[in-house]
């Protein structure tokens, strides 16, 4: 069983290798802006590396988002396409779960926050009963994180880029504060997306490429000013 | 490449979701497009995050089906042999001019595609696609041959000498043809999008009532829209009883009337074989006939794609992209979307 596994769902471009031993090879840049100029020579890179044809692959996965629209595109475009291609059902998993993942796993609550842009952040609360996850303003955690404290909770790991980006808000949320996790795990790590994989695929649980979706966790915003409407003009054919 | 020259191209530039299968860059094997629309109609115009969405639900499904319409299954093997040998020998896709979150889903298929199968990838000008529609489906159609290229985004004269080879003549100074179109129905207060509704307006109106200038510009070759639709705008201004078929046939016959004549002088200056039209302003029914009638009474050839091959498709784009492979090799994969992407003279 072997899974190649796609992350440009928050700041990283991440491709990594795994199979039943775990983690094989991966290859990870910050290329900024550049997601679909870094993403496909990545993953060739990363299977000449490991010495793998792309016919010996058993299933794509990918970080389905939330995140930052443009390299959720890419990603998910990417994965549908190889699968499709390659005759490969596809694993998807939330750009939360794959930071909870990556987390050691003495540590009891782990709180995954994504930035989303526009004075917004994702996140899960642990052992929420609602599926899913919630997007708003940092403050909203903070009061969430401080009622969580107020039941007696113990500390909290923090994780994720939105968490190290609104640390000063969220530091003071509980007493004692939060813990935050590192730079390193400020995009979710692809090694930790590809070994969640190989466990999915053992339960099964994978879809066909045409049914996989990115999950943008906010509308589109369809107001067209006139800015925008002439630059759509000049392109439009 | 091998002798059989089968492309798979994709198009998402703006609205459509496109893919074809073509042979040698002159047979069409399939051609499918999913319009998006009527997602953007009620916005009055096309909105790109909705369009970079769309694709990406899209994408998968529309290739399968150009597969599908080639005998091929999704992995690209014939359905009677399925672990046959690989039925596509490059894939294409449009890197520009356009959206940047709708190319780049259409980038990504394409390379995701090509890096499966290890087969070429090829980055098209998708106004280099328009270039070679006519020829699709007239595969008698003699070079060189001057091409009017009309559509919401660019208007430009090229004069195509030979496949991949081609030579830019003239182009708008200010807007496009398609442009002012979609100005003027706006103006008008006509429905979205413009042009089909001016050349629909225009068949009950008196395109002699009103004279509308018909621009001069530096370059004998280029063409100027802005200041045609400021008078369309100072002339509905001042005479506020007028109809709106009258002006939407005036103003059409001033913009016809200078695509005909500036694309009989390029013919001349090239001494071309004939004329195409391409893009989606080519769908309009005055323009068709004017063009037709007018390289008829020359004596030349002119070539009218139809509706569909005037709109965006994927198999101008698979046809540029043959041509482009044999010329210049494979694109790496670590090319990118660019979004204003211009067509200059081939080398
Ligand atoms: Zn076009």
């Amino acid at each position: 069983m072997r899974i190649l596994a796609i992350e440009t769902a928050v700041i990283e471009v991440g491709v990594a290798l795994a199979d039943e031993t775990g983690p094989l090879a991966s290859v990870t840049a910050r290329p900024g802006r550049r997601q679909a100029e870094t993403l496909h020579p990545a993953i060739a890179d990363l299977l000449r590396i490991a010495e793998i044809a792309p016919s010996q692959l058993d299933a794509i996965a990918v970080d389905i988002g939330p995140g930052l629209f443009t390299g959720l595109r890419v990603g998910v475009a990417t994965a549908k396409a190889l699968a499709g291609a390659l005759g490969l059902p596809v694993v998807t998993a939330t750009s939360l779960e794959v930071l909870v993942a990556a987390c050691p796993s003495a540590f009891g609550m782990v709180v995954p926050v994504v930035d989303m842009r526009r004075g917004e952040v994702a996140w899960t609360m642990p052992a929420s009963p609602e599926p899913g996850f919630r997007v708003g303003a940092p403050g909203e955690l903070a009061a969430e994180l401080a009622a969580l404290a107020a039941e007696g909770a113990g500390p909290v790991l923090l994780v994720g880029d939105g968490a190290l980006f609104h640390r000063g808000l969220l530091e003071g949320a509980t007493t004692p504060a939060p813990v935050f996790a590192g730079p390193e795990l400020a995009a979710p790590p692809v090694a930790s997306l590809a070994v969640l994989a190989i466990a999915a695929m053992r339960n099964g649980t994978c879809c066909d490429p045409a049914e996989v979706g990115a999950l943008y966790g906010r509308e589109a915003d369809a107001r067209i000013n006139w800015t925008t409407r002439e630059a759509r003009e000049a392109v439009s054919q | 490449m091998n002798q059989r020259g089968r492309i798979l191209g994709i198009e998402t530039s703006c609205d459509e979701t496109a893919a074809a299968v073509v042979d040698q860059g002159r047979t069409v094997v399939s051609s499918v497009v999913s319009s998006q629309v009527d997602l953007h109609a009620r916005y009055g115009g096309v909105v790109p995050e909705l369009a970079g969405r769309a694709h990406v639900e899209l994408a998968l499904p529309v290739v399968t089906d150009a597969l599908q319409g080639a005998g091929l299954d999704r992995r690209g093997r014939s359905f009677e042999d399925l672990e046959g040998p690989l039925g596509i020998d490059a894939v294409a896709a449009t890197i520009g001019p356009g959206l940047i979150g709708a190319l780049l889903v259409g980038v990504s298929t394409a390379k995701a595609f090509a890096l499966a199968w290890g087969v070429p990838f090829v980055g098209v000008n998708h106004l280099e696609g328009h270039l070679y529609a006519a020829m699709l489906e007239a595969p008698e159609l003699e070079l060189p041959v001057v091409v009017l290229l009309v559509s919401g985004g660019h208007t430009l004269l090229v004069a195509l000498d030979a496949p991949g080879s081609y030579r830019v003549l003239g182009a708008t100074v200010d807007d496009a043809a398609g442009e002012a179109f979609d100005k003027v129905a706006r103006y008008l207060g006509l429905g979205y999008p413009g042009g089909p509704e001016i050349d629909r307006l225009a068949r009950s109106g008196d395109s002699s009532l009103i004279r509308f200038p018909r621009a001069s510009t530096a370059g004998a070759l280029d063409f100027s829209f802005s200041g045609l639709k400021t008078s369309v705008v100072s002339y509905v201004r001042a005479h506020r009883e007028v109809a709106n078929a009258d002006v939407a046939a005036s103003f059409q016959e001033a913009v016809v009337d200078v695509l005909v004549a500036k694309s009989l002088a390029a013919a001349d200056e090239i001494g071309a074989r004939g004329a195409c039209l391409a893009g989606g302003v080519a769908a309009n029914s005055s323009l068709r006939q004017r063009f037709g009638e007018a390289f008829a009474a020359r004596g030349m050839m002119s070539y009218l794609p139809s509706r569909a091959m005037c709109t965006d498709n994927a198999a101008m784009i698979a046809a540029a992209g043959y041509f482009q492979l044999e010329r210049s090799g494979p694109t790496p994969l670590d090319a990118g979307a660019v979004p204003d992407l211009q067509l200059r003279s081939s080398k």
